[in-house]
């Protein structure tokens, strides 16, 4: 009954977002994304395309992208109807506030999950069609690959779904403030490449865990916070 | 006596702040409750909390006699209302606008929606987009959001806000249709004094968030004085000339150029003819009644203007 209820909501939450916008700045993502990895090893280092395996690594942190996209997100779900006051709105209804930003959280993870996973699919179908059609990347994928490939889909999405509300928080319900959610969501984006550009030796692992964390505290202080401040 | 609104000991603090202490409102079921107060006064900050949309610091709100909290607001279902000004989803049209409303409420009645538009003449607009409606069909269109579901009780916060003079008209029409036809009771906020009287059955007077004073339109009626104010440069041989000649001692000086005389055994023409003849000269004579808007700068102020 209430798994329903909340689901009613999430409904209703992409009834009123601008759906020509969201689904355009999807296609976008996607596009870029599907042949991303095929562009990095033309134009920039033909060692991406030694192997699958290396090519695999490469989709996988591509895909962190998809955490700016959860930062649009944010910023429509969240801080826009704080500042175009429509929040007030859902507030009025007969429905725990408490109950309303859940349903606005699982509604932003659930579609930046489905768009990743999506998008993992794109770009993997796509890169290898384009291998076989111009032969870019070394050899052939092996079930051991394709293994791989498709266990860590579900975990990088979840662990990307998570991230990308680390920004919901501070930026979203409490300070309601567009650019700096958008440069946050930026920032954790392109982290994993600041230390290895720094030079700096960190468990990449344990960063991820961290982050995944933060991310969790995000939605659980979000949610206290709009349950105890409501309209104000 | 069934009252449908009873707060008891309602206080909003936001820190440190006081916005609203202490009040103990009353709305009776099928009357029309006015809020008058100047602005900042808490009018908006009680409204907020009645519709859920903050929750009180302190004390408690019972909407048909069921406490309403935070983890129990069904009786919201049995509110429409305004707060501050009427929202929307501006690149939503109308009717996508009326049915969200629909469905957060649960509410799957196709012909209410059309009923509603035809009971404030908003028909022919539905598939337009919010954004370019105008400030007052964006006020009407509220209006059908708040009485789309058959509320009990409508909370309308400045309603005639943005409307032009037709339009005001309509809506006190409106008020009053809806309140006599259907019974549902009005909680209504104004800064025009006027709207609120010619409206409401009851007053609710709030100054620095607090209560003061919850009275009929029938009793203040009731304690409306008739006085004569005259407006002379000769203000204290007025009086003594009043007192002297004429016997009127229940006078009182308003600034230092008004008098009002609230004993009025003789007539106007016998006042003005004897301080005429003491050589004092008279710039302005007229019988006044005392207005609602007397009796609230009198609530506000404790005096100064006196009805």
């Amino acid at each position: 009954m209430e798994v329903a209820k909340l689901g009613k909501l999430m409904m209703l939450e992409w009834k009123k977002l601008k759906q020509k916008m969201v689904i355009g700045e999807l296609i976008i993502y996607w596009g870029i994304l599907m042949f991303l990895p095929i562009f990095f090893i033309k134009m920039i280092s033909t060692d991406f395309g030694e192997s699958y395996s290396t090519i695999i690594q490469l989709m996988l942190s591509i895909q962190m992208g998809f955490v700016l996209f959860g930062a649009s997100l944010i910023n429509q779900v969240v801080i826009d109807e704080y500042k175009n006051k429509t929040i007030s709105l859902s507030f009025g209804y007969p429905i725990s506030r408490k109950k309303l930003v859940t349903a606005k959280v699982l509604f932003i993870s659930l579609f930046v999950f489905g768009c990743t996973i999506v998008s993992f699919f794109l770009t993997g179908i796509t890169t290898y069609l384009l291998d076989q059609i111009f032969h870019i990347i070394d050899g052939q994928p092996t079930i051991a690959d394709l293994t791989t490939y498709f266990s860590k889909m579900i975990g990088h999405s979840f662990m990307i779904t998570l991230i990308s509300l680390i920004p919901l928080y501070f930026f979203g319900v409490w300070k309601r403030a567009t650019i700096p959610a958008v440069l946050c969501a930026l920032f954790l984006m392109q982290f994993q490449n600041f230390y290895y550009l720094l030079n700096i030796d960190l468990n990449l692992d344990m960063v991820n865990v961290g982050l995944c964390l933060l991310g969790a505290a995000s939605v659980y202080l979000s949610i206290k916070l709009v349950d105890k401040v409501g309209d104000l | 006596m069934e009252y449908i609104v009873r707060t008891n000991g309602l206080t909003k603090k936001v820190k440190d702040k006081v916005l609203v202490s202490n009040v103990n409102l009353h709305i009776k079921k099928g009357e029309i409750y006015g809020f008058l107060g100047q602005n900042g006064a808490g009018k908006t900050t009680i409204m907020k909390m009645l519709t859920g949309l903050i929750s009180p610091t302190a004390g408690e709100i019972a909407l048909f006699n069921q406490k309403l909290t935070e983890t129990s607001k069904s009786s919201l279902k049995r509110v429409g209302s305004i707060i501050e000004y009427p929202i929307f989803f501006e690149h939503l049209t109308a009717m996508e606008n009326l049915h969200l409303h629909c469905e957060y409420l649960g509410y799957y009645d196709q012909k209410a929606i059309k009923q509603a538009l035809d009971m404030v003449h908003l028909t022919g607009v539905e598939g337009k987009i919010v954004k370019e409606f105008s400030l007052g069909m964006k006020q009407r269109l509220g209006i059908v959001r708040a009485i789309i579901t058959k509320p009990e009780l409508i909370i309308l916060d400045e309603p005639t806000n943005g409307l032009d003079p037709i339009g005001i008209k309509d809506m006190r029409d409106l008020i009053r249709m809806l309140n006599s036809e259907y019974g549902i009771t009005f909680l209504l906020s104004s800064h025009i004094l006027g709207e609120i009287e010619q409206v409401a059955d009851r007053i609710g007077v709030i100054k620095d968030g607090k209560l003061v004073n919850e009275v009929t339109l029938a009793d203040i009626s009731k304690q409306r004085t008739e006085y004569i104010e005259i407006v002379t440069k000769d203000v204290q041989k007025s009086v003594f000339v009043l007192d002297s000649e004429l016997q009127i001692s229940n006078v009182k000086i308003i600034k230092d150029n008004r008098i009002r005389i609230y004993d009025l055994t003789l007539p106007q023409s016998e006042i003005s003819k004897t301080l005429f003849l003491h050589d004092i000269e008279i710039e302005e004579i007229q019988k006044h009644i005392s207005t609602l808007e007397d009796y609230f700068y009198q609530q506000i102020h404790g005096g100064g203007k006196v009805g």
